[in-house]
């Protein structure tokens, strides 16, 4: 029995990665937003979902045309990409932005402003998908090469698409990580995300920052929609929920502002909740089932913000971005 | 003139911060602004760089209405300042935080920054060769990548300036560069004023408390009290002139002395 858990191990792990690849990469766009406005943009888990839904239809209207999974899957990145950078941007310019404007100082307005927002994202497209293509239910069509098992040491086994969803996380979390470090639309964030004002006097546009900040974030969500659908194929309109708030769990398990905080945070959660979703199922003797796992996801982020409140890589006060 | 601030008036509710406030600034000139605590020469600054919106008056720059621009169009235009409360990029090092400066000088897209073309290197490459130049003016190429928090008081000060310089401007507002220095920092920060004058070729709007540094290296001053101008002239011309040594010694003060 134990033996058997041992065994297990390095697979449940390289699961857990894989899932944890996906939250981080939507974890960075609420740590991205939250550094410069200080603001929770719950409609992010909905520009997810449209990421993964421009995925399918990628997949719908290329699919008859192109053999090549991985040209698709690529095509199916980049192209949600676009259209969920261009979302999160119209979203801050047509609710954030007149609200920033108005100089509501309670921080409650547009918070409830991004909660509808995410409800109007979730009917839109639904409205949309059920016109276009008679239902919203959808799935990411499996294909041989792409399914195809490795076999790796110490028992593990990876899908070819793994490989890929881990390939695409990593080179874009690295890309972002080098775009906020070095240059200058990274500096201008991080000044903006430090001291908004301040940032204005050396000749930064903030609000140009912050839809750029919108952008980025839109786009790493988008194209973790379109991975999360490569991995778990079935998609629909109310799909960004659960990930959203695991992924927003992971930024305040970083430590919110932070983008390494964000990477990390998603890593760590995803490997702890597959952990736990799978031995406590075997150590209860099947009594605490895989559906606990969000359980013991959230005890995990109580617990650690019970002793550590800033999150793992955040700094007390608060290094922002 | 570099500069004209013509009847210049912020309230906030019932308080006139500035008070229907004129004075010009000539190109080259070390221009100080005094005046007791509360006098309303840091919101002057803040309306000057656009932080505040003027109730009512006009800011000139170089003939070009400045007033009701934002603070990034005003920056861009060629006005940088510093702090009276330093506010550094506490979480970059020195090094960005002067990169930061450049901001409107540094010019490529975003496809040059993804494909990293010769563009993207050039234009960043400028920017570092001219960061370590300011820095080296300042003094601060030693700490050049610790983080700007952890730079002792002088320094960062010395980094204000440093990252003001990096805007290119052809106005300089510098807010009480010498709070809590000792005589020989006070000394050091005079002598600076005047290098950053005669090497760079900058006006220099200066709000300063330390009279010593004000008195020797002004050309012109004008005095704030209470959100009013009740005076200006030479160093000289203001030492004397009775509002003023009322405004600091408070009323009955000429006579007692007389």
């Amino acid at each position: 029995m134990s033996n058997a858990l041992i065994t297990l191990l390095p697979s449940v792990v390289l699961e857990g990665l894989l899932l944890g690849c996906v939250y981080a990469m939507i974890a960075l766009g609420y740590t991205m937003v939250y550094g410069v406005l200080g603001l929770i943009n719950f409609a992010h888990a909905e520009v997810f979902m449209v990421g993964a839904v421009a995925g399918v239809e990628v997949y719908r209207y290329l699919g008859p045309l192109v053999d090549n999974p991985y040209v698709l899957a690529l095509a199916a990145v980049i192209i949600a990409a676009g259209v969920s950078g261009a979302l999160a941007m119209a979203i801050e310019r047509l609710a954030y932005r007149p609200i920033r404007r108005h100089g509501s100082s309670n921080r409650l307005v547009p918070l409830i402003t991004a909660i509808g927002v995410s409800f109007f994202l979730q009917d839109l497209v639904r409205l949309i998908e059920g016109l276009w293509h008679g239902e919203f239910y959808m799935n990411y069509p499996a294909s041989d090469p792409m399914e195809y098992l490795h076999e790796l040491p110490f028992g593990m086994t990876i899908q070819n698409k793994s490989i890929l969803v881990m390939v695409v996380a990593v080179s874009m979390m690295v890309g972002l990580d080098r775009l906020v470090r070095r240059t200058r639309l990274g500096r201008a964030i991080r000044a903006v995300a430090q001291d908004l004002p301040t940032a204005s006097l050396m000749g930064i546009d903030p609000d140009r920052v912050i839809s750029r900040t919108f952008l980025i974030g839109g786009a790493l969500g988008g194209v973790a929609g379109v991975l999360f659908g490569l991995l778990y194929s079935q998609i629909n309109p109310f799909v960004g929920f659960v990930p959203g708030v695991k992924a927003f769990t992971a930024a305040v398990l970083g430590g919110i502002g932070n983008i390494h905080g964000a990477m990390l945070g998603g890593l760590v959660l995803g490997t702890l909740e597959t952990l736990g979703g799978t031995y406590l199922f075997f150590l209860t003797d099947g009594a605490i089932g895989n559906e606990y796992k969000d359980v013991f996801a959230f005890v995990i982020l109580v617990l650690l913000l019970l002793f550590r409140p800033q999150g793992l890589l955040g700094r007390a006060q608060g290094e922002k971005v | 003139m570099m500069l004209e601030v013509q009847h210049l008036t912020k309230r906030f509710g019932g308080l006139v911060a500035v008070n229907d406030v004129s004075f010009g600034v000539e190109p080259g000139a070390i221009f100080s602004l005094i005046g007791p605590n509360g006098a309303g020469k840091t919101t002057l600054f803040n309306v000057l760089t656009g932080l505040y919106r003027p109730d009512a008056g006009e800011v000139l720059f170089k003939g070009r209405r400045l007033s009701h621009r934002l603070p990034e169009h005003i920056a861009a235009r060629g006005v940088a300042r510093t702090f009276q409360n330093i506010r550094l990029f506490g979480a970059m090092t020195v090094y960005e935080n002067v990169l930061v400066g450049q901001h409107a000088h540094v010019r490529y897209n975003y496809l040059d920054a993804i494909f990293r073309t010769f563009r993207y290197y050039r234009a960043e490459k400028r920017a570092r060769v001219r960061a370590h130049e300011l820095l080296d003016y300042m003094e601060l190429n030693d700490r050049a990548f610790e983080l700007a928090r952890n730079l002792p008081y002088g320094a960062q000060r010395r980094l204000e300036i440093a990252r003001a310089l990096a805007l290119r401007p052809a106005l300089l507002l510098l807010d009480e560069p010498a709070a809590g220095m000792n005589p020989k920092e006070t000394d050091e920060i005079k002598r600076l004023i005047r290098r950053l004058r005669d090497d760079l070729q900058l006006t220099i709007l200066l709000i300063e408390h330390h009279m010593k540094v004000v008195m020797e290296i002004s050309d012109r001053v004008v005095v704030l009290d209470y959100g009013k101008k009740i005076a200006e002239g030479t160093p000289g011309d203001v030492r004397k002139a009775p509002a003023v040594i009322e405004a600091y010694l408070g009323k009955g003060a000429l006579e007692g002395a007389a």
